[in-house]
């Protein structure tokens, strides 16, 4: 009997450890993986259907991450998030998002903040595709 | 990486699938064959009233771990407004019409009142439509009447299998036989029901091949894996152990039982994926 035992166990770590994200953002503005030079002042996120935010957050280099507030109080395609004043540095602004189907969705954006002496070496990129890393479930 | 709240997620919602199709499960069997069974008939009762009330406390904990899913730690399932977002979104509405079926099984099993017990099987697999990409999908109507009607032949399938386990164990060797032939005559007609009507889902749901190799797809293929398995044990039992069984052959009810026990672990890893494929991913 052990060996049956360990089988559901064994499916269930299986299927988790392929559990990576699944893309739900259609675009962000700073983009994925963009370089700016001016900081942005906040992050406007599209998405495939309507969605709420539940928490957001900001963190830069590899500092812990810090709550992003206020948050929009409700659900739409375009969301826009307020973000501090930004230093030179590489941030990545992550959340978890409420969908219609009533599925939580986690993402983020990676974006870099150039330094004054930087302006020049790397190309600015203000807006394009992002793709956020934002499993989303469906029905069984 | 998963976080602390997706993957107690995913656990929780495995563990709610198992138990609350159990229990479902348990409501459609005793409803069909309960009139045969003698000596096992008050112990799958219990049973069933037991996956049904456990399936219950965990469908609700589950739910207020979406709190904390959506809040990225546990602390979530503390805060108010969070919880408040959960009960109201169709996550919520699903799991109440589920504990309402629940509810209703465990007491009409302890009160063996099987017909009641199954309006509460119908209540728990239509809480399954409310929520999801079933209940956004444009082709919601016909969502509607597969899905439930996957999940009933499935609930039938998984439930009968500790009754028949327990036949095998506390009736008599002819009465266990007579039991195991009437579920199999009905199965036969039923179970290939779940493939259709998971491949009409599946049709329904996933937008283009290329899904299959993504891991929704992936995970998809692996529960049609296990379905495969699952149907070849099911033959075994039909045409090789049950008439053993009638014939009164030395071995046949242990050999029975260890099938019996290879596939409610084979339905239970099945359902692990589906907690996964359900909670994680997305068929678009």
């Amino acid at each position: 009997m052990r060996p049956l035992a360990i089988l559901p166990a064994l499916a269930l770590l299986v299927a988790m450890t392929v559990a990576e994200a699944h893309a739900h953002l259609r675009s962000a503005v700073p983009a994925d993986g963009s370089s700016v030079a001016t900081p942005p002042s906040r992050v406007v996120l599209r998405f495939s259907e309507a969605a709420r935010l539940t928490a957001a957050w900001i963190a830069r280099n590899a500092a812990p991450r810090e709550p992003l507030r206020p948050l929009p109080d409700r659900a739409a395609r375009e969301l826009a998030l307020s973000l501090p004043t930004l230093a030179p540095g590489r941030y990545v602004v992550s959340w978890r998002a409420l969908s219609a189907d009533g599925h939580i969705m986690p993402g983020e954006v990676r974006f870099t903040v150039l330094a004054r002496g930087m302006i020049g070496h790397a190309p600015e990129h203000a807006t394009g595709d992002a793709t956020g890393h934002a499993p989303g479930p469906s029905s069984p | 990486m998963l976080s602390v709240p997706d993957a107690l997620s995913v656990l929780l919602r495995a563990l709610s699938l198992v138990l609350v199709l159990q229990a479902a499960g348990a409501a459609l069997c005793l409803a069909l064959f309960g009139r045969e069974l003698a000596d096992s008939l008050a112990t799958a009762r219990r049973l069933g009233s037991i996956a049904a009330a456990s399936g219950a406390v965990c469908v609700v904990a589950h739910l207020a771990l979406q709190a904390g899913r959506m809040a990225g730690d546990l602390s979530g399932m503390l805060d108010g407004s969070l919880l408040r977002l959960a009960l109201t979104s169709t996550a919520g509405s699903a799991s109440a019409l589920s504990v309402l079926g629940l509810a209703l099984i465990a007491c009409a099993l302890t009160a063996r009142r099987t017909g009641v017990a199954v309006i509460g099987t119908a209540l728990v697999t239509a809480s399954f439509t409310l929520t999801g990409h079933t209940s956004v999908s444009p082709h919601r109507w016909i969502l509607c009447l597969l899905l439930p009607a996957h999940l009933l032949i499935v609930a039938f399938w998984f439930g009968a299998l500790p009754v028949l386990y327990l036949a095998s164990l506390k009736e008599s060797p002819a009465r266990a036989a007579r039991i195991v032939d009437r579920f199999s005559s009905v199965a036969t007609w039923l179970v290939p029901g779940i493939l259709l009507a998971g491949l009409a889902l599946a049709a329904l749901l996933v937008a283009n091949l290329g899904v299959l190799r993504q891991p929704y797809g992936e995970l998809l293929l692996a529960k049609l894996g296990g379905f495969a398995l699952l149907m070849g044990l099911a033959s075994l039992n039909k045409w090789r152990l049950a008439p053993a069984m009638a014939r009164a052959d030395p071995g046949a009810l242990i050999a029975f039982r260890r099938s019996v026990a290879a596939e409610l672990a084979l339905i239970v890893a099945v359902l692990a994926v589906t907690a996964v494929m359900t909670t994680l991913f997305s068929p678009d």
